[in-house]
């Protein structure tokens, strides 16, 4: 290995990197822009359940089930309470029969209409079973006989400790932002083979080595550099930070193996755009999964971003640490290691 | 006793079952410009890149300034400058930091790439992009990216292949100055002409062999002929072309009957080329 070479060939990468108009611009102002999103985003959690009730003769009842976290919107007819819902004025509506209070006494089970609008979550119907339970309990003194069934999807358990939005989307940015340089460094290798300078470096005393430890250096600084600067910006290293900085270290690893990958199939920068949205669209899978829980299960596993995802999520968000999470990082390491080789020796290939 | 700055045994290449360079054996001698010629599929390049520790020879030697080209690749790297073909520059880049890039990769401290760039005529265009430049000034810059680290062989590959002349004949004069320098010049190309006025000697390559190997003026002596070659005007006042063979016995005489029997217009002396050569020991043309 020949450091002063070395050194020489990541400046110029750097040089090209930044001189490279479409590059400059996506890379500043992905970071400026994913900041300013987090910013922009709320930073608490909104939990008032807004409910809509139409109880013919049973109009005090609303004021008895006001209370914290709460808002009851009473409506004047059941047509009322369907509209309210479809134009999401409220989550859910109840209605309670004129005739509920005689049937309860009577032992009798009175019906419940109960009305979700199509993208009522869950945990809100849930809420609302409970609610209902609540209240004729508060009214009879005796519990309803009625089950309701719950059942818990799967994701974090989150109860009483609710992410706001903005805290949610870090762990996505962060991935974005570091995946994005599979490009960057991928168009730069790719430009020295189709450009042919590599052949120029190849007749000089710089060895494949050196070539591949340039790149490597370039690709790690570019993803690595944006997603902790990014994280550092938006308050993701306050907890943790050495877990946190390892997770983003591997996960620019992994992106420059990716890279050397894709220099190694793409023969101009339209394959290498086509390889990498590939690359971005696989690797940003579990993101999602953070951000919309239950939705991605197990099988996010066998893609290496999970394990970037969920130790980011875990620890800037939930205050996990090295023992909730140090088999993520084992894992991640495997990944890269594998990536890293099989880019090398692909890549290799085509030096050659 | 000159020592040799490239010595070839037997050496072989091929690509899967075809052979590109089939057991070849040259010297060059140290200050010595060889012209490497041949036509396209020939072997040239092949046999350069295992010069120039880009390929590794198949089987068979060669050592360039003494060190064996598969074994010390990175040292014989270190003391050779290659010129190619197909320009090959960073081209967001200026020339000044094209060229300070590579001294780096060399290991030079106190590079004057300024006036590497005057060399080569591009004096007062170093600090602009390369990218805006016109083709032969990227060859000038391709060139004098190849003189950074003053090597000891310098390898050309077709270096004023499409140039302007005056771009053709700056890339000439900075041959012959490296030659003048004690450097040894490896040069590739098709331009006979150029061959012919820069080698010491040529080499022949055909079919991945070296098929003739010396100096221009042994060549054309061993393979070509000398002729006069006349125009003369008949009596019907047409215009005829008449040959004499130079360096024959009976030469003086035809060229004394040539003269006292027709009427000469023109005339002029004329010797095989380096292409008629090649066309004679190969049987193809080089640019075929």
């Amino acid at each position: 290995m020949n450091p002063k070479a070395v050194r020489a060939l990541v400046a110029k990468d750097f040089t090209l990197f930044f001189r490279n108009r479409f590059f400059a611009l996506v890379t500043s102002l992905a970071l400026v822009v994913y900041v300013a999103l987090y910013f922009v985003m709320p930073g608490s959690v909104d939990e008032t359940l807004e409910i809509g009730l139409y109880a013919p003769g049973w109009s005090p009842i609303a004021g008895d089930i006001q209370q914290q976290g709460l808002e009851v919107h009473v409506a004047e007819s059941e047509d009322d309470l369907k509209d309210g819902i479809t134009a999401h004025d409220y989550v859910a509506g109840i209605v309670l029969p004129a005739d509920m209070a005689e049937k309860l006494a009577s032992g009798q089970k009175p019906r419940i209409d109960l009305y979700f609008a199509s993208d009522t979550p869950e945990e809100a119907k849930e809420a609302v079973s409970s609610l209902i339970r609540e209240l004729i309990y508060a009214q009879t003194g005796q519990p309803l006989a009625v089950d309701f069934s719950t059942e818990v999807l799967p994701g974090p358990d989150m109860a009483g400790k609710q992410i706001p939005p903005r805290d949610r989307m870090r762990p996505l940015f962060a991935v974005l932002l570091i995946v994005f340089e599979t490009y960057g460094l991928a168009t730069l290798i790719t430009e020295e083979i189709e450009h042919r300078t590599i052949q120029a470096l190849l007749v000089t005393p710089v060895s494949v080595k050196d070539l591949f430890a340039a790149k490597g250096i370039t690709g790690i600084t570019l993803a690595f550099g944006q997603g902790a600067l990014f994280m550092a910006l938006v308050g993701g290293l306050n907890e943790q930070p050495v877990i946190v900085i390892l997770a983003l270290l591997l996960a620019a690893l992994l992106v420059t193996g990716v890279g050397f990958l894709i220099a190694s199939l793409a023969k101009d920068m339209m394959s290498v755009l086509a390889w990498g949205v590939l690359a971005l669209v696989i690797l940003v899978i579990p993101g999602m999964g953070i951000m919309f829980p239950g939705v991605i299960t197990g099988w996010a596993k066998v893609i290496p971003s999970y394990y970037v995802v969920d130790t980011v999520d875990r620890v800037a968000n939930y205050g996990a640490g090295w023992p909730d999470i140090w088999q993520n990082l084992l894992i991640l390491l495997a990944f890269d290691v594998a990536f890293l080789l099989i880019g090398m020796a692909a890549l290799r290939r085509r030096f050659q | 006793m000159v020592q040799d700055a490239i010595a070839v045994e037997k050496l072989v290449y091929t690509y899967g079952g075809l052979v590109a360079v089939d057991h070849i054996s040259f010297q060059v001698a140290e200050g010595e410009i060889l012209g490497f010629l041949g036509p396209n599929g020939a072997g040239k390049t092949t046999t350069v890149k295992m010069l120039t520790g880009q390929l590794r020879p198949k089987r068979g030697k060669a050592h360039v300034l003494g060190m064996d080209v598969a074994r010390d690749a990175g040292k014989v790297r270190g003391e050779i400058g290659v010129c190619f073909e197909q320009t090959n520059l960073y081209e967001q880049m200026s020339a000044l930091e094209n060229l300070e890039l590579f001294a780096r990769l060399f290991g030079i401290s106190g590079f004057d790439g300024n006036a590497l760039l005057k060399r080569v005529g591009l004096a007062g265009r170093e600090k602009d992009r390369v990218e805006g430049y016109s083709k032969g000034m990227k060859q000038r810059l391709m060139v004098a990216r190849s003189l950074v680290n003053r090597p000891r062989i310098l390898f050309l590959d077709e270096p004023t292949a499409g140039l302007d002349p005056a771009s053709a004949e700056a890339i000439r004069s900075v041959i012959l100055e490296e030659r003048a320098r004690g450097a040894t010049v490896f040069l590739t190309t098709h331009d006979m002409m150029e061959a012919d006025k820069l080698s010491n000697r040529v080499a022949f390559m055909n079919n991945g062999k070296i098929v003739a190997l010396d100096t221009p003026h042994n060549l054309k002596q061993q393979y070509g002929k000398r002729a006069l070659k006349a125009k003369v005007q008949t009596q019907a006042g047409e215009l005829q072309d008449r040959e004499v063979v130079l360096d024959q016995p009976e030469t003086p005489d035809l060229v004394q009957k040539l003269f006292a029997s027709e009427k000469v217009v023109t005339i002029h002396s004329e010797e095989a080329t380096l292409e008629d050569i090649f066309i004679k020991i190969t049987g193809r043309g080089l640019k075929e």
